[in-house]
């Protein structure tokens, strides 16, 4: 074999070469981690948003979309009434009614941009059991409280939505008084009202959706009951079955993602294929003479694929090291909240598995290539 | 003096555009060992084909290529790899020595196919440099020497592992004379001091003056023999 030294001293050969296959490989992996972190980014905080304790009851017909449902008051009252085995605290049941809106906010700073509200009333803090105060206190009338992401839905600064500020929805001012969180879930982009405040402002006189929290019952026992009380033309889902519909919605963003990272990056591995060809094609003769003085071609090829590995996986760190800097952590606004980009066990090994790929596969054909000639014809190419 | 190389018969034929070329014609040939012959001949005489059949490098279309009783004609590509790493040294016109690799690492090579240990390795690289006259320059890559400094590190590269054959195609052919007669002087003693069977192709009659014996190649056929036919 030859010494690992050779594969590594290769590399330096031809500075721009090198510094051109591991841009090339940092770009397609900068881009593969990119694509899989947003995927598993929105994945997570769609899959985490929804319990399986909860059930959400909607208005017939509208179960895809809890924006256009449309749920009678009396409802509330009714399924805390009749429906056993729903969680309690304090003897309050986990039942909360709730509206919910998308319409554009105005900021101190004067930027206005789509956000989403929530009308709440406390008992939303018995059913959304991520929902913690970080800061102040739950909103009354005339107040807002904000999750501690809704800045980057709104598209400012994170002071723009701090305790004291005013937010204007309509012609109406409201003081921001809490700020909560609730980790990788949509809620935390949302801007939670005073629930009669929101009816009030929407000029609505239904909910939007009433969540409830089981404990001993079950889904059932729900569904049970929007058929007894068919009056109310309810419809029952399972919150985490809600989102993972939601999810399927989202899936041709997630496809476009793919597809776009896919052809840059099919580019960056055809220009290095070419520069690969081009280094490997000028090197025919020297590895006619390694095999002439005894090397095989499968010494030779390994010597090849370990110069590649060498360059992709430095374009591999490099990746890692950019998406660190540029992605990990980058929270990302889209239409039903915001999710954050992070760089998982899973992204990284899909890193490196690209990287690996690139190194290897990628150097297969112009290995073959520069290798495939007969000895004494590549011994007289130069 | 017993033979090292005995060709009988051997031909290398290959087909171009539906023709079919004939570069080698059941050429036969004795080559004694410890001699210094020269291959001499116009181009596309075949000289270079035979030799490369000598090296296995290359493999005959039919016929005998026995180097030290053993027909290397019959040997598959990776058999014949593993046989040129002990049996031969190859010594190439424009020298071939790897650039990024300096001159003591580039004579090392064939060393890294053996089992030698780096203390036996570094022992036979400085020897082999020490007879080439170039151990002050171990260091140096091929950039940094001359023509005539490269083709001695390619032939120290080509006897540190110490074969019985050594095989050159035009060794002086890209060299000013100077360098060319240092190198064929080196050849002589190689072949008169150290036993080594030396065949070696040339278009210089200075050259082939140089060998024990100087065979003259046409059309895939020897032709001749003798100094004479040189001069």
């Amino acid at each position: 074999m030859l010494p690992f030294s050779y594969a590594l001293r290769n590399l330096f050969r031809d500075p721009a070469r090198l510094a051109q296959t591991v841009g090339g490989s940092a770009l397609v992996v900068l881009l593969l981690v990119a694509a899989v972190a947003l995927n598993q980014g929105m994945d997570r905080v769609l899959a985490t948003s929804g319990s399986s304790k909860n059930v959400i009851l909607m208005g017939k017909g509208s179960e895809e979309s809890i924006e256009r449902s449309e749920v009678h008051l009396e409802a509330e009252a009714a399924a805390a009434t009749s429906i056993r085995g729903l969680d309690s605290q304090l003897g309050v049941s986990a039942i909360s009614g709730e509206i919910f809106y998308q319409a554009p906010l105005e900021t101190e700073s004067g930027n206005v941009e789509q956000a989403l509200f929530r009308g709440v009333l406390e008992s939303a803090l018995l059913v959304h059991s991520t929902v913690r105060v970080l800061e102040g206190r739950f909103p009354q009338s005339g107040e807002v409280m904000v999750g501690h992401l809704a800045h980057r839905k709104l598209g400012v600064d994170a002071e723009q939505t701090a305790i004291g500020k005013i937010l204007k929805f309509e012609d109406a001012s409201f003081t921001i008084v809490g700020i909560f969180e609730a980790p990788s879930t949509v809620l935390e982009s949302e801007i939670w009202f005073d629930r009669n405040d929101l009816a009030a402002i929407t000029q609505r006189d239904t909910l939007s959706s009433i969540t409830l929290r089981m404990d001993s019952a079950e889904f059932d026992d729900v569904e049970i009951f929007t058929f007894q009380r068919n009056d109310l033309e309810l419809s029952a889902i399972r919150e985490d079955s809600y989102y993972e519909k939601l999810s399927i919605f989202y899936k041709p963003i997630k496809m476009m993602t793919w597809v776009t990272a896919a052809l840059v990056a099919a580019g960056a591995v055809f220009g290095g294929l070419n520069t690969l060809y081009a280094a490997f094609a000028a090197r025919v003769t020297e590895m006619a003479t390694l095999q002439s003085i005894g090397f095989t071609r499968g010494a030779l090829f390994v010597s090849l694929i370990q110069e590649s590995l060498l360059a992709t996986l430095t374009g591999t760190l490099v990746a890692f090291v950019t998406a660190y800097f540029l992605l990990d952590g980058l929270t990302i606004p889209f239409s039903v909240g915001t999710f954050s980009l992070t760089l998982t066990p899973m992204v990284i090994g899909v890193g490196l598995v690209a990287g690996f790929l690139l190194g290897t596969l990628g150097t297969l054909p112009p290995a073959f290539r520069c290798l495939a000639p007969a000895l004494p014809s590549a011994l007289r190419s130069h | 003096m017993k033979n090292l190389i005995e060709i009988k018969d051997a031909t290398k034929s290959f087909h171009k555009n539906k023709e079919t070329i004939t570069p080698l014609d059941k050429l036969s040939l004795d080559v004694g060992r410890g001699e210094f012959l020269s291959l001499m001949g116009p181009s596309g005489s075949g000289k270079t084909t035979l030799l490369n059949l000598i090296a296995g490098i290359d493999s005959p279309t039919s016929g005998e290529i026995l180097i030290n009783g053993n027909d290397i004609a019959k040997l598959s590509r990776s058999q014949l790899t593993r046989w040129r790493a002990q049996h031969v040294g190859y010594i190439f016109q424009l020298y071939h020595l790897v650039p990024i690799l300096s001159a003591y690492e580039n004579v090392e090579l064939p060393l890294l196919l053996g089992k030698w240990t780096k203390a036996e390795r570094k022992a036979k690289v400085m020897a082999a440099l020490d007879l080439v006259k170039l151990s002050d320059r171990a260091q140096h890559r091929p950039s940094e020497l001359s023509g005539g400094q490269e083709q001695r590190v390619a032939i120290a590269r080509a006897i540190v592992h110490d074969p019985e054959l050594l095989v050159a195609d035009e060794p002086t052919g890209d060299l000013d004379r100077e360098s060319a007669d240092s190198i064929l002087r080196l050849l002589g003693d190689l072949a008169e001091k150290h036993g080594k069977t030396i065949v070696m192709v040339t278009h210089d009659p200075k050259a082939s003056a140089a060998a024990h014996r100087a065979l003259q190649l046409e059309k895939g056929k020897l032709v001749g023999e003798g100094h004479l036919l040189s001069h």
